[in-house]
């Protein structure tokens, strides 16, 4: 599992995530606490999946701006 | 908060986004980010001189580093250092918006850093001359205005003048280039990018090698975006009586700009400025990157390089001290946030963590502060930021912006009465609180303290907050 920390943008990082499926890697939203988004993903490698979800969103018009953390839980 | 958040979502993210995309914004900001191996390594060389060589006075009044063996022949190797360095910061930063600015418009990248430095050099002083009034003998001045081509000596009956041509003028070529680099270098810049993308270039035979074909293929754009700027250059040049345009933009717009950054209030929106948007969730140094580097980020590298060359006869903090009274050196730039507000990272955050270890009675906060102490000391706070969180925490919105920007009022405030040396020195923004601030001012002792002043100042600001704290259920966060 991963967790998204994100005050903004949290639908929008949802609609993203879930409709991400390359590699063998995707997501699923699991629960929302607080700020975090927590997703449950393919694969073992939570580091990597959370590496990739950080990338996803600062490809995004507003991620370069957005002030967020990823992290395997 | 979600209404709030709602709206900052509509209304403010969009702005931040567009002002984080914007092609030249982004291309500036790396353009100062992509000076930082010259900057840092100038400013490495600058900052073991200031432990060398004006530190131990401060203690040692008879110390002299220019005496003592193996000390000196430091200061002159770090001396070569800055040479390559910041003293030509100005320069480097001329190839680095070049070349950022041509990637951003997706053309030859390294044609644009080349028009860019090309720009700067060709509007600089070449030249210099300068005159001593004094009576020369007639036999004198027949002997010295015989050899005045190969000397540069000349001399009239009542002054004697040395000139030269072929020295560039390291002034026009530091940090005080910036302002005429970011003019001059996105006309010439743009000029050419947009003749690239027209696809107004010599066209070479597919047989040719591609690196050949794109040099090639980049000289018209350049020729004509360089033979623009060499025009504007000539038509100032005549209108103001041979003045240059980086004098112009230095005098004109680059020292009163500079100057309207050093108000209290300036440095307090700024700082206010950041604050809303970490809360908020938005990166505030990102978004105001163009602001922060371009304003406080040039002024700190005018400072760094009056520390080391010196002012009027004077080096060190005190020369910074006395060009700061001429209007040519700054008392706040960028690193004055990092030295007296941003301890522990922005919002002063690793005075909040201490006040939780002392008065949390809450688990989850205590945790959080002791899993964050540790990156806290190298002022990385995104543990705490999202871990207790502070973004969009309503209880800790008020603590989280006031914070700064009284510990922003006092580094100010000492500064201003030269209760600190100004910041002279860069420091990369994980140095250790107390210990950043004492490199930060050129190894000033009194700005630790003041530092801690911050810090104990603040603690009282938090420390309310975080005792209010225990009294909410942990559960209604979530």
């Amino acid at each position: 599992m991963i967790s998204i920390a994100s005050a903004m943008q949290q639908d929008a990082i949802k609609e993203l995530l879930e409709n991400y499926n390359e590699d063998g890697l995707s997501y699923s939203f699991k629960e929302k606490q607080g700020i975090k988004l927590l997703f449950t993903t393919t694969g073992e490698d939570t580091e990597a999946a959370a590496k990739k979800a950080k990338e996803l969103i600062k490809a995004q018009p507003w991620g370069s701006v957005l002030y967020f953390q990823a992290a395997a839980v | 908060m979600d209404g709030l958040t709602s709206w900052m979502e509509k209304y403010i993210l969009p702005v931040a986004a567009k002002i984080g995309a914007q092609k030249h914004l982004v291309a500036l900001r790396d353009a100062f980010i992509g000076t930082m191996p010259a900057t840092m390594a100038g400013s490495i060389a600058v900052m073991i001189n200031a432990i060398i060589r004006d530190l131990p006075p401060q203690f040692w009044p008879s110390y002299d580093a220019s005496t003592i063996p193996v000390i000196r022949e430091i200061i002159s190797i770090n001396g070569f250092v800055w040479n390559g360095t910041l003293a030509v910061a100005g320069l480097v930063f001329a190839f680095s918006w070049g070349y950022n600015l041509a990637r951003a418009y997706r053309v030859n990248d390294l044609a644009g850093g080349i028009v860019g430095m090309a720009t700067l050099i060709q509007g600089i002083a070449f030249s210099y001359s300068t005159s001593v009034a004094t009576t020369v003998p007639a036999a004198l001045m027949d002997e010295i205005n015989a050899g005045s081509a190969s000397t540069g000596w000349s001399a009239t009956a009542d002054a004697l003048t040395a000139g030269g041509w072929g020295w560039l003028k390291l002034d026009h070529l530091n940090g005080n280039a910036y302002f005429t680099v970011m003019i001059m270098g996105a006309i010439s810049v743009i000029i050419f990018c947009k003749l690239m993308l027209a696809d107004i270039t010599i066209k070479m035979p597919d047989s040719v090698p591609p690196a050949v074909s794109k040099a090639f293929a980049a000289i018209l754009p350049a020729t004509i975006a360089l033979y623009v700027i060499a025009i504007i250059n000539f038509v100032v040049g005549k209108l103001t009586d041979g003045q240059l345009i980086i004098d112009l933009v230095q005098k004109y717009i680059a020292e009163p700009f500079l100057g309207l950054s050093q108000g209290l209030g300036a440095v307090l929106i700024v700082t206010i400025f950041v604050q809303i948007f970490w809360f908020f969730g938005i990166h505030g140094p990102n978004v105001l990157a163009p602001v922060l580097e371009g304003i406080w980020g040039q002024a700190q590298l005018i400072n760094i390089d009056i520390f080391q060359k010196g002012y009027e006869g004077q080096t060190g903090t005190n020369a910074v001290l006395a060009a700061i009274e001429d209007g040519k050196a700054y008392m706040w730039v960028r690193g004055s946030f990092d030295a007296f507000a941003w301890f522990g990272g922005s919002g002063g955050t690793i005075v909040l963590l201490i006040a939780i270890l002392i008065f949390s009675k809450r688990a989850d906060y205590l945790t959080v502060a002791k899993l964050s102490i540790g990156p806290g000391v190298f002022n990385i706070n995104e543990p705490v930021m999202f871990g207790l969180p502070i973004v969009l925490n309503a209880i800790m919105f008020i603590p989280f912006i006031v914070a700064p920007l009284v510990a922003t009022t006092i580094g100010w405030l000492a500064t201003y009465f030269g209760l600190v040396a100004p910041v002279s020195q860069q420091v990369t923004w994980v140095v250790p609180p107390m210990m950043l601030s004492f490199l930060a001012t050129g190894a000033d002792w009194r700005a630790p303290v003041v530092t801690l002043v911050c810090m104990v100042v603040t603690f009282f600001i938090w420390a309310p907050f975080v005792i209010s704290a225990n009294k909410i259920d942990p559960k209604l966060g979530e």
